[in-house]
Parts: C-alpha cells; structure tokens; sequence
C-alpha cells in the first residue's frame, strides 16, 4: 500500500512539475526575489575590459601556424557572410547576456549573431552523436555540485561559425567543453572558467575565466546591428586591406 | 557708402557665428552620434615590425597591458576606440570630443582650432597624444602625436605599440548614408614599423533613443578582482 | 561702352553730348554698385537678424539664443585661497529632519588610512598619507557634478551638450526634449539622467537619478532629488557662472542654492590628461602647501 501510494506522489508531482513550468519559475523566481540565490544566475550580465583572463593555449605540435590560418580563413568566412557564429564568440562578445533560468532548463540568449544556448537540466546524457546533429553551441546539459553550475557540451561543429577560441586553438567536431558558473560577490558578479579538451588541438586542457557584472533587472536588451552578407560595399572592406591616401 | 557697407558685412558674418551649432549646422559633414565596433567592423592585417622589436619586448609591452587592467589605469589609445560599448562622438566648431563608455579610457579631443600640435617642450604626454583635425572633402582628418609610452594599453592592433615617437593618422568617412563610420588608422613609427601600419574600423551608427547604460567603476584594491587578474592557470 | 539697349536704358532720358554722358555713366554705375553693396549687406543683416529670431514686434516668440558655452572652463577661487574656504561661502543647506538622519554610505574607496591627520602638524612641503589612492572621480579629476581645480570642456551639438573632464567618462545633457526615465527603472549613478534646454540666454539642465552622496555645503542627495544648473556667460563670455539648485522636499526645508564661477580657458589650450595610478604610492600622499601670499 505504502509502495502504491509513493508512487501515485511521485506520478503526480511529475505531471504538476511537468505542466507546470511557470509554478517550477516562479520556484526559481522566488529564489531569486529573496536575496539573490547562490543557484539562480538568471540576469542581464555583462563582460567588461578587465572581466577575463586568459592565458595562452598550449597547442599540440599538429597545429601548425598554416592550420591556424586555414581555421582563421574559415572564421573569416563565417563573418563575411554573417553566419550564426556560435561558441565561443557568444560567451565574450561585448553586449550583455542573457542568462534566464527554469526548471528544465537555462536559456543563454545573446544581442549578438549566435544562436541561443540551452543548457538542459533535465538530461544526464548527451543526445546520441547518430542523431545529434552537430552545431555552433553543441549540445549542453548542466547540473548543480553545490554551488557551481557544471555545464558539460559536446557536438560542436567544427566547420561552422567562428570557431576560434580565446587563448589559441579551435573547437572542433571532437571538442569538450565543460563550464562551472557560480556566483560572486553577493551576487553582483558570475565567474564563469571554460575548459576545453580536444587532444588534436590541444596539448593539455585549456582553461579560462570570464567575470560578468550583473546588469539592474530594469536594463533592456537592444537590437543586434545589422549585417548584410550581400553589401558589396563591406565585402570589399572585409576582403580588401585599407586603401590609404599617402 | 562704400565704408558702410564694408562695416555691414562682417557684422553679418559675427551675428551668424555668434552661435555655436550654427558652424555645426552648417557642416557639410557631422560625425556626431553614438557608434559601435560590430564583429564584422574590423580589418586588420599583420603589422611589419621592425627586426630591433624582440619577442621579450613584446612581452614586456603585454606586461604593461596586464598591470594596466589590474590597477585600472587609463588605457588611451588605441584601445580607446574599441573598448566594447559605443563611442559617443560629438562635433563642435573648436573640438571633436571621442567619449567611450568606459570608467577607464579617457576622452579624446580631436582639435579643429589648431593647425599644429603643441611643442614638444610644452606638451606632457598622455595615453591619448594630442590630436589636431581638419577637414579634406568629405574626410576627416586627424593627425596624432605626444603619445605616452609607459602608460595604459600601449598595444596597437595588428601588432606593435605605441611609443613617444609614434605618429597616427586617422581618417573618418560616414558612409552608407551616414549609418556608417569608417576610420582608417595609420601608425608611423620607425622604432616599432618596418612600413606604415593600417587597419580599419567600420563603426554602425547606434539605433535611434540609444542612452548608454551606467557602467561598472572600476576599483583596483578589490582583493577577489586583484587576485582574479593575478592568477596564473 | 559698348552701345545697345542697356546703354540705351540709362540714357534714354538724357540729353547730353556724348562725352559727358560716358562720364555720367560712369557716375552712376559707382553709385549702382556701392547701393547694391549696401543693399547687400542689408540684406544679410537682415536675414541673420530673422534667422536668430528677431522680427516684427509681437509676430513670434524669439527663440532662445545659444549662447557659446563650447571650450574649457576653470573653476575660480571666489577669493577664500582654498576650496573649503569657498565652500564656506556658500549658504549652508537647510535639512529636514529626514535630510539631517539621512546617512551616506561611503564607497569605501577613500578612506583616510588609520592614524591620519593626527600627530603633529605637518610643515610646507611635508608630504603625508592622506586617502587609499583610488582613482575615484572625487579622488582625481574631479566630479562633473562638483567640478575641482581640473579644467571642465563643454561641447555643444545638436542632441547633446557634453561635459567632460581630463580623464574618463563625463556627463550627457541630452536636448532632444525627451523626459526623464521612470526612476524606479533608472539604475542611480554617478551622474545620473540630464536633460537640457536653452532658456533666454542661458544653458538650463535637469538632472535626476544621482546615488546617494552629499552636496557642498552640508546637503544631501539621493535618485528623486532633482538638481537643476544654470549656465550663463558673463565678461563678455569669459566667465561661466553655474548655479546649483537641489530640490527635495523630502530632504530640504528649501531649494539648496549656491554657485560656481569659471574663467574661459584660452583658445588654444587642450585638455590635459589626469593620470593617476593607484599602485603608486605617491598617489596617496598629499603635501603641506606653501604659505599663501
């Protein structure tokens, strides 16, 4: 009887969980309502001049400075033609992001031409790499160790977008990056480090840290600037050095 | 009669610049406006340094980046063209003034009165030179010198840095019906450049209403920050 | 002269010997043209004279001129030989009750280090340990709200007046007539939202959505207290006068009044650049001034 009755419990807080997304934000929300809650990174942020630091890559010896330009030439591509430009451009562009986060999961919307990021957490495993189709973001899926939000992602596209990554190196289809956000200072900063592994890139995991300052609730997001991969005009300037009077 | 109306025509004249936004009015070009630096804004090919600029130079010139950062100091140029948020550009009869929303880059002033820099004797150096401008057509012209070498971001883009002798020219042209700022800069400096280093930036005018944000002070004795910049992986 | 209608016009109703009559041409054509100089002139006169608003009494409001406050202005003594000796000039701010326990947080930044100003009087030319160093806008060049002895440079557009000091950032009086943004929207800061208008002849901006802090003479401010400058020109436009009203019926009895008077910089000058690096230690010290004469 007892056997029946936990679980007819757990049927129904699955079925009001699951139809209830607002109830399970609005859980969120009043986590984020009473001080801000160490595991609630919901908000505007924005990365300022001093808000990273970066040290160089250190590449494996197969990365030679022709494969560096040859990943270069592609990047450039991806811009010329205002391709979706994916990670890592959308995590260090200079408009603020934005992070909102639910029950299932947490949706890293930018002001930028890359695609917006979901990092499930609802899902302990990787979509199947037969089925997943390969993209600028990859796949995410996230969980709490204490504190921290640890996102792990797979499935990257190592042809699309801008694939260069701060440091040196590159993402590539074989890449692995695993991020760890948390909380600083009240809640007025987020520490994000990025960790990526990649063994024909990279000689030994490259790590990096970016600080975002919080934004007020009130700031709105603006419109992205345009881009016109058929203005002749910035073709000739994206593919041409500057022409300059003597 | 005669005396007469020569005395009427420059009175005319004075009435019509006692104001100040009539010279701006009357400009033929008007760069004024909020500007961001888009992904797609830049080209900048490799600089040709000088076979006298050594790697542990280089090195020693990122080290002046890094402590810049860390203690907040004023970054100048050229790092204040490209700080992240727009620049807010306003164009006056005697000065352009170039302020970037940023705590640490200081304003620019791009004068139109003068025809030459102040003496080398006269002048401190700052992260910003001193700029004198002048119009060439529809392109305006600026023409940079006093730079201070030990201050701020000193890296140029493209590689190199800037120095006391270093010499910059920037031209500034609205394009695309007056959406877009194109800066051509140019850095002169036989110490850094085997030849005249150049890239450009093409800036999009910022959508109308646009208010900048308050940024985010910058405080140097903040020990999670001064240790966050210190830290080495 | 060439013969024809034109020649035929002037002297159709003249009688004369020929001779004379090309010296009378000649005469007239003088006169022709130091009249159409004049009328020229007139007319330009004229038009300046519309264009910046005057016309036929009573037909239309005359427009507020502009008066030429672009350049750099520096902050005079207003004969005390120290700041606090001008601020003492002022009339000091009278404070509600709300106004007088109103406590301003400090940002921390610039404290006086422990033991300072105490022990015995320094001598001219001593330099001493004074605050933490940091490169604060107060600390340094000076706040565009309450302008020091580093140089102010205004620039006048169309949409904006700029007002910038010798370092970073500087203040934005936008004049396209918009409003305020709603305050509980408007994150407070340094130097809040301004708008500008011109009025007679001078510069009137208004400003709200400052963070908490205090006011020259013993005021205080927080985001709803709206500070209203005037700017106006004197000497010939060699002098700007500035005068600061803060208004908050909630923290003052009445309007805190006082102003402050700069002297043009001349033509050529440029801004200098106040560098200040808070890991030098010599950016913590202050020196004993000289007597003063």
């Amino acid at each position: 009887m007892k056997s029946i009755v936990t679980a007819l419990a757990a049927v129904l807080t699955l079925t009001v969980t699951a139809t209830d997304p607002v109830g399970a934000q609005e859980g969120a929300d009043r986590n984020r309502s009473a001080a801000p809650s160490a595991r609630d990174i919901s908000g505007f942020w924005e990365l300022s001049i001093d808000g990273s630091n970066v040290p160089a890559a250190v590449l494996t010896p197969g990365i030679t400075k022709a494969v560096l330009d040859e990943q270069a030439k592609k990047d450039a591509h991806a811009i010329r033609w205002c391709n979706i430009l994916g990670l890592q451009h959308a995590m260090g562009s200079p408009r603020p992001i934005d992070i909102r986060q639910g029950a299932r999961m947490i949706v890293i919307a930018t002001e930028v031409n890359a695609a917006t990021r979901y990092l499930y957490l609802d899902r302990r495993t990787h979509i199947n790499r037969e089925e997943f189709d390969p993209t600028t973001n990859g796949d995410s899926i996230a969980r709490w160790e204490g504190n921290v939000l640890v996102v792990d992602t797979v499935g990257f596209d190592g042809n699309k977008g801008m694939t260069a990554i701060p440091g040196g190196g590159f993402r590539t289809a074989d890449s692995h990056l695993v991020e760890r956000y948390r909380l600083l200072n009240n809640g007025s900063i987020l520490a994000v480090t990025f960790t990526w592994e990649d063994p024909k890139v990279f000689r030994t995991p490259h790590t990096y840290e970016f600080r975002y300052h919080r934004l007020p609730q009130s700031y709105e997001p603006r419109p992205p600037l345009a881009c016109d991969p058929f203005d002749q005009e910035r073709t000739r300037f994206l593919t041409t050095p500057p022409q300059i009077p003597r | 009669m005669r005396k007469l109306a020569a005395a009427l025509l420059p009175v005319a004249a004075i009435l019509a610049g006692a104001d100040p936004l009539a010279a701006q009015t009357a400009a033929p070009h008007d760069i004024s406006g909020y500007w961001e630096l888009p992904v797609d804004g830049r080209f900048v090919p490799r600089a040709r340094l000088s076979p006298r600029i050594t790697p542990a130079m280089i090195e020693a010139e990122a080290r002046k980046t890094t402590k810049a950062i860390r203690w907040c100091n004023w970054v100048g140029m050229p790092t204040t063209m490209d700080v992240g948020r727009p620049l807010n550009i306003r164009q006056g009869a005697r000065e352009i003034v170039i302020m970037a929303e940023s705590p640490v880059a200081p304003v620019r002033h791009l004068y139109l009165n003068r025809k030459t820099h102040i003496d080398k004797d006269t002048f401190d150096p700052t992260t910003s030179g001193d700029s004198i401008a002048h119009w060439e057509g529809d392109t305006l012209v600026v023409d940079t010198t006093g730079f201070e070498p030990t201050k701020g971001i000193t890296e140029i883009p493209g590689g190199g840095f800037r120095t006391a002798s270093a010499h910059l020219v920037e031209r500034y042209r609205l394009l695309r019906n007056g959406t877009v700022l194109s800066v051509k800069f140019t850095w002169t400096d036989p110490s850094v450049f085997q030849t005249p280093h150049s890239y450009e930036f093409r800036y999009q005018r910022v959508e109308k209403g646009y208010e900048p944000w308050p940024y985010q002070l910058c405080d140097p004795f903040d020990q999670e920050r001064a240790a966050f910049l210190e830290q080495r992986q | 002269m060439p013969a024809g209608k034109k020649y035929d016009r002037y002297n159709s109703m003249l009688v004369v010997p020929v001779r004379m009559h090309h010296r009378f041409r000649a005469l007239m054509w003088r006169h022709v043209m130091n009249a159409r100089r004049v009328v020229v002139a007139a007319a330009l006169l004229l038009a300046t004279f519309i264009g910046s608003g005057g016309t036929a009494a009573g037909q239309q409001p005359e427009p507020p001129r502009v008066p030429d406050l672009s350049g750099g202005w520096l902050r005079l003594d207003s004969g005390s030989g120290s700041f606090d000796g001008t601020v003492a000039k002022h009339p000091p701010a009278e404070l509600t009750a709300a106004g007088r326990s109103m406590v301003v947080p400090g940002d921390g930044r610039n404290l006086i280090p422990q033991g300072g100003f105490t022990g015995p009087a320094k001598q001219a030319g001593e330099a001493y340990i004074v605050n933490s160093g940091a490169c604060t806008p107060e600390g340094t060049g000076g706040s565009a709200i309450n302008p020091n002895s580093t140089a102010i440079f205004l620039l006048q557009s169309k949409d904006e007046v700029l007002m910038v000091r010798e370092g970073p950032g500087g203040r934005r009086f936008y004049m396209d007539g918009r409003a305020h943004p709603d305050l509980a929207k408007l994150p407070p800061s340094m130097y809040g939202h301004s708008t500008g208008r011109y009025e007679g002849n001078a510069l009137i901006v208004e400003t709200v959505g400052l963070t908490e802090g205090n006011v020259q003479g013993g005021g205080k401010r927080r985001p709803e207290t709206r500070l209203t400058e005037r700017f106006e020109l004197g000497s010939g436009g060699k002098r700007l006068t500035i005068t600061y009203t803060w208004d908050d019926p909630v923290l003052y009895v009445r309007p805190h009044i006082y102003e402050y008077v700069f002297e043009r910089l001349p033509e050529d000058s440029y801004a200098f650049e106040t560098w200040c690096d808070a890991s030098d230690p010599l950016q913590r010290q202050s020196i004993v001034p000289p007597k003063q004469q």
